[in-house]
């Protein structure tokens, strides 16, 4: 049986378009001046990545500078998921705040060690140990 | 009669331009009818005016959201005063000075040509400042790059491109034309360097080098160093008195699919971007013309936009803009491949069908020393395919100068941290071949390259160095190793070991591995036929979301 190549290209577009939509939930918790993101879903490009930089952008606002992301929940990040990690460290520490990242997945580790990122984002397995590094 | 005050512009790289203040009310904002044209969102469509009245220029903010600043005083209206700093909304990207002519001294700085303040440490300081010429047109190209997020209109952006034409090329003026009904050419946008518009009897210009470009559907250049030109053509630009003539046909790809499941791109010409100039020496590099396809490029999209919209026809849009990225690509990608006697290469590329930013290059150095360049820039869509073009054309630049790969790949951050507002950032690998095998390679963020001894073990090549266009703090430092006889080194970019099949599988890293080390017996292009059989074979021809690409390096 043959596939008909535009209804495979129609589906491929339609999957693009539906991990555009595909949400990620944030919970925030405080922890004294810590903050902690428990995020959970793909950061992958589209609403994820845009939400998880508006909302930096909002604690940033209320001088809440010390972040703590919790990247257990997350399965998967792509390109546009690591732009916005990136643009997220870096707005943090333009106002001398903090970034770091709590329990990686194997494939987020995977490509925050090919990326190079580890060596400038620090990385904790354990949420005390990384609260009471800052 | 006495000079008109003016304003000194210095941007973010210390290249310097000054702008007259000749008319009553000078105009400041982000449109692209004012006379000071500034792109940054904190900067209101208008914003400021510089009025002159009773022989006192004024600033006056025109009710702008951020407000404007004289000496970091937010202000109503002021009287400016020779060298008062001028800061408009939150715009930190161009330091904007003051300067009454009335004042002495004030002459000596315009006497003063564009500084540049991006020190590459070299002791060749003219080589140094060529490389960084080619910087800074990368990072104009980002700016305007990023002027499109913003919502212009399309005559903003027709302006944006042809005053961005003139700025990378130096030359004196601009015209954008394009085909009308009758498939007549007819004006649609005239522009000098002072950014101001053209009137009819402005028009004289080499019709014949014009009709060549639009007939024929190729860039005509002329100019001390590059000539493509007919010599009717060449006559007419003699009997005006210009000396450097460019004509890039703006060209409109339509792409559609064939029964065989192929695709076709068709394209015809709907216009020209025409720019020259009367003074000698305003010399084009291959660069400035690559950006000034681009822009051309640019253009093209930005109508067919406006076209596609009016026909509310979005999948088509999608269509469409991928089509051109991808011709775009494709017309970017290394033109020969040169086979020098101490190595084999063989690469392929297949762009997907959302277009990548992956790209390539081999470039040839002194003493028999090469370059091998594959990197990709995340993200997709014409951006990043452009991004992609630029980043690769500095590269070239920059090794041309024969600065080396520390400082090439320090300085290629710097400016892409600089300049990008965005996400985006670039994976690159990077060596160097000796003649004598010795390979000196950094590895910021990239696939890691696979090396296979003839013995049968395998390295991967790494220095842990973070992507390019993240941070401005880190330092690249390079690896060193000897490739002897026999030896291969596999590079590659992530659409090789992520391609999926309908299972939804991964090629994967240790697929790779194991062919690549079952194949060092082969030569280069066999081992690069092998491993995209194998990945072809893998896929069954599903179209894959990322571009596919393949450098294979084997030592003679």
């Amino acid at each position: 049986m043959g596939y008909n190549h535009t209804e495979i290209t129609r589906s491929r577009y339609q999957q693009f378009e539906n991990r555009k939509e595909t949400n990620m939930e944030i919970q925030v918790r405080n922890n004294g001046d810590i903050t902690i993101l428990d995020l959970s879903g793909n950061l992958i490009i589209g609403r994820s990545e845009e939400s998880l930089r508006d909302l930096i952008n909002n604690l940033i606002a209320e001088e809440r500078k010390h972040l703590l992301i919790n990247l257990a929940e997350v399965p998967m990040i792509d390109s546009s998921g690591i732009g916005a990690m990136i643009k997220s460290f870096t707005s943090l520490r333009a106002v001398d705040g903090q970034m770091k990242v709590l329990k990686p997945s194997r494939m987020a580790r995977q490509l925050l060690t090919i990326t190079g990122l580890l060596s400038v984002l620090e990385t904790y397995e354990d949420e005390s140990a990384a609260i009471s590094s800052f | 009669m006495q000079k008109p005050a003016q304003l000194k512009i210095i941007n973010r790289f210390g290249a310097t331009r000054f702008l007259s203040l000749n008319k009553p009310v000078f105009t400041i904002g982000r449109k692209a009818d004012n006379d000071l044209q500034l792109l940054s969102d904190t900067i209101s469509r208008q914003h400021a005016e510089i009025v002159y009245e009773n022989e006192v220029y004024y600033l006056v903010d025109i009710g702008s959201k951020r407000g404007s600043f004289v000496n970091d005083q937010r202000i109503e209206r002021i009287a400016l005063q020779h060298q008062d700093r001028l800061r408009i909304g939150g715009d930190e990207d161009q330091q904007i000075v003051f300067l009454d002519n009335t004042v002495e001294n004030a002459s000596a700085i315009f006497d003063s040509s564009p500084q540049l303040t991006l020190t590459l440490s070299s002791d060749d300081r003219l080589r140094a400042a060529s490389a960084n010429e080619e910087l800074q047109k990368l990072a104009r190209f980002i700016e305007v790059n990023q002027a499109f997020k913003f919502s212009l209109t399309p005559d903003d952006v027709l302006c944006l491109i042809i005053d961005a034409a003139i700025e990378i090329t130096n030359a004196e003026r601009g015209f954008l034309m394009l085909r009308n009904e009758n498939g007549d050419l007819e004006f649609k946008v005239a522009r000098d360097r002072e950014r101001n518009w053209l009137l009819g009897n402005d028009f004289s210009m080499s019709r014949s080098v014009v009709e060549e470009a639009f007939k024929q559907n190729r860039s005509v250049i002329i100019n001390d160093t590059l000539e493509s030109a007919s010599h009717l053509a060449r006559e007419s630009v003699r009997s005006l008195d210009l000396r450097s003539i460019a004509c890039i046909p703006l060209r409109r790809f339509q792409m559609s699919e064939n029964m065989d499941a192929t695709t076709v791109l068709k394209r015809d010409v709907i216009g020209v971007l025409y720019i020259d100039s009367h003074v000698i020496g305003g010399t084009l590099t291959e660069t400035s013309l690559r950006l000034l396809e681009s822009l051309a490029f640019e253009a093209t999209k930005s109508l067919e936009n406006v076209r596609l919209m009016h026909e509310e026809q979005e999948k088509k849009n999608l269509e469409q803009e991928l089509g051109m990225a991808r011709a775009v690509q494709v017309a970017l990608s290394p033109t020969a491949s040169r086979q020098p006697d101490h190595f084999e290469i063989a690469s392929q590329s297949i762009p997907s069908r959302y277009v990548g930013g992956d790209f390539y290059d081999l470039i040839p150095l002194k003493d028999s020393r090469s370059v091998f360049v594959l990197g990709d820039v995340s993200g997709k869509g014409i951006a990043a395919a452009l991004l992609a073009a630029m980043a690769q054309g500095a590269l070239q630049a920059q090794f041309a100068s024969d600065l080396p790969l520390t400082e090439v790949i320090t300085s290629l951050n710097k400016v892409l941290v600089q300049r990008s507002a965005t996400n985006s950032f670039i994976t690159l690998f990077c060596s160097v071949l000796d003649r004598d095998g010795q390979f000196t390679y950094i590895n910021a963020g990239h696939n890691l390259p696979i090396l296979a001894r003839t013995s049968g073990q395998t390295e991967m090549l790494t220095t842990k160095s973070v992507v390019l266009g993240a941070f401005d703090f880190v330092q690249y430092h390079p690896r060193q190793t000897r490739l002897n006889r026999g030896d291969v080194v596999v590079m590659y970019t992530d659409g090789v070991t992520e391609a999926v099949n309908t299972k939804n599988e991964m090629f994967g890293d240790e697929r790779l591995e194991d062919l690549v080390r079952g194949s060092v017996a082969l030569s280069a292009n066999e081992i690069k036929n092998r491993i995209l059989d194998e990945l072809l074979g893998f896929t069954r021809g599903l179209p894959q979301g990322d571009d596919i690409t393949l450098i294979v390096l084997k030592m003679r």
